[in-house]
């Protein structure tokens, strides 16, 4: 990864690990030594079984398009975004169908549910603050 | 499933709405104002209201109340949890328990929104939502989380889009005959609404609400006693607050992701009151954007993802001849939107008649609150004791 270490910011969850791994340009994600659920939002003790033990994988940041909405107003703390901006849920199906958020970059012709897209790790700009982030990228679009 | 065996009614209702930005007096007073305005309604003295409840992170807590309104006693003040308008309805479920637990004997449900007091709503209810994982992905605001998920009903289930026309067309009619709403003596322009700017797709300017300044209230009371009072009771029939398993502030992995939160809900709403859709004569469907609004009826039962399009149809939705009218004041879209709290004063003018845009013969009247919320809740009034 070409990405400089991130500044890793405060979390009230259980997702602390999130945070460490996206600073350091992974993708990280828990699931339970339990009963092998994959859980996001992350959870300090598994609900369905009950174990407290859960470990966290390096995945693949690769999916399909859940949801998508393209943003044209001008919202308080956006400004450095850059107007319109594609924000996506994308599911992943290595991960038992769990769900990441970020910005789509690049080429949008194929934007659609169900269309496969890869992340890279980078930062989204917040009133001020930057915010380490996945940055999408459509299948066959150039980035 | 228990029935619903709380006897409470709504004896007075007040609300004192401005456009944003203009109110005479600080949040506080205003509050005031609409409390004193609600316990005249009833015909019932401020000084004996001994409870309190709101929700959406209302931020006049009750106590601070007591100097203006006279308070002989506080016994109960609570607050419904979220963000959001999901708590509207629940919020008079707080009231239910208090009273009829015997904890409280005159509870004033609430809510308050000065812009300079409180800020913009929508940066305060996300406020409260945000998180690092939704900033990183530019989601900001209420309409992008709700964008999303309308993104999906539409593309994924195919619910036609025409449909929300149908709903925002619904409340503007409504409005436009409302002499209180904002959008009095304005029909809503069909050709603006296809044009308006969008905000963030599927959404354009008129498929989001627009805040406004003011304050809403009503008094709840025992039944029995409720019928000294001035003014017909209206009975809560009916309330349930909550979240399924697998929905909730879940950083958008929701199950049932296009829905509006409801399925739990409107379940246990329906077997509390041993009513059904078919039984509702009229709802005040909480709209803080137009596919919130026709996913809230299709988890309430009036519709599915199949038919939505028969039922959501803008001669349907109105007074006084439609099979399920709704927003009759004009709902948050065209009467005005303080966080909801004027679709439950409406709920209770409808059943006493007093209504702009009356429902004849109306018995019940369904509260659907801030759909999408990750706590929702509903409720049903009636001006009869029907369990
Ligand atoms: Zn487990």
């Amino acid at each position: 990864m070409s990405e400089p270490m991130l500044a890793v910011r405060h979390t009230t969850g259980a997702d602390g690990p999130y945070w460490r791994a996206l600073a350091a340009g992974r993708v990280e994600l828990p699931r339970c030594a339990g009963c092998g659920r994959w859980h996001w939002p992350a959870v300090f003790r598994c609900g369905e079984c009950g174990s407290w033990d859960q470990q966290w994988h390096a995945v693949e940041p690769e999916g399909t398009v859940f949801s998508w909405t393209r943003t044209w107003h001008a919202f308080d703390g956006s400004e450095k975004i850059g107007l319109p901006f594609v924000s996506l849920v994308v599911e992943l199906p290595q991960c038992g169908g769990r769900r990441l958020l970020g910005l789509l970059e690049g080429e949008a012709g194929g934007l659609r549910i169900g269309a496969a897209v890869r992340a890279r790790v980078a930062e989204t700009e917040i009133w001020g603050e930057r915010i380490p982030a996945l940055r999408w990228t459509l299948s066959g679009a150039s980035s | 499933m228990t029935r619903f065996n709380a006897r409470v009614a709504v004896a007075g209702v007040g609300l004192r709405q401005y456009k944003r930005a203009q109110a005479p007096l600080p949040e506080r007073g205003v509050l005031v104002r609409a409390i004193v305005d609600a316990c005249e309604d009833a015909g019932f003295d401020p000084a004996e209201v001994d409870g309190f409840v709101a929700y959406g992170d209302d931020k006049n807590e009750p106590v601070r109340l007591m100097s203006d309104l006279g308070t002989k006693e506080l016994c109960w003040s609570s607050q419904v949890w979220g963000g959001g308008g999901g708590g509207i309805a629940g919020a008079f479920g707080h009231a239910a328990a208090a009273i009829s637990s015997g904890q409280a004997s005159a509870v004033i449900v609430f809510r308050t929104l000065v812009q300079s007091n409180s800020g913009r709503l929508s940066g305060a209810v996300m406020a409260h939502h945000l998180n690092d994982h939704l900033l990183g992905a530019g989601l900001i605001s209420p309409a992008q989380p709700c964008a999303l998920r309308a993104q999906r009903l539409f593309e994924h289930h195919q619910v036609p889009r025409s449909v929300t026309e149908e709903l925002v067309r619904a409340s503007y009619y409504h409005g436009a005959r409302n002499p209180n709403a904002v959008s009095y003596g304005k029909e809503l322009d069909l050709d603006a609404y296809r044009t308006a700017r969008w905000i963030a797709e599927p959404f354009r300017l008129f498929d989001c609400s627009r805040e406004n300044d003011g304050a809403g209230a009503l008094l709840l009371v025992s039944a029995e006693r409720a019928r000294d009072l001035r003014k017909k009771p209206v009975h809560l029939v009916g309330v349930a607050q909550g979240a399924g398993k697998g929905w909730g502030d879940l950083l958008e992995n929701d199950d049932d992701y296009a829905s509006a939160g409801f399925a739990s809900v409107a379940r246990r709403l329906w077997a509390q009151t041993g009513l059904t859709p078919d039984d509702i004569d009229c709802a005040q469907l909480y709209e803080n954007f137009s596919a919130q609004g026709i996913a809230s009826l299709i988890d309430h039962g009036f519709c599915n993802y199949e038919n939505v399009a028969e039922f959501v149809r803008f001669e349907n939705l109105i007074a006084p001849g439609g099979t399920l009218p709704v927003n009759t004041a004009g709902g948050n879209f065209a009467e005005g939107f303080i966080h909801g709290i004027g679709m439950a004063v409406e709920a209770v003018r409808q059943l006493r008649g007093e209504s702009a845009n009356p429902v004849p013969g109306a018995r019940t009247c369904l509260l659907a609150g801030g759909p999408g919320a990750p706590t929702v809740s509903s409720a049903i009034f009636s001006n009869e004791v029907i369990n």
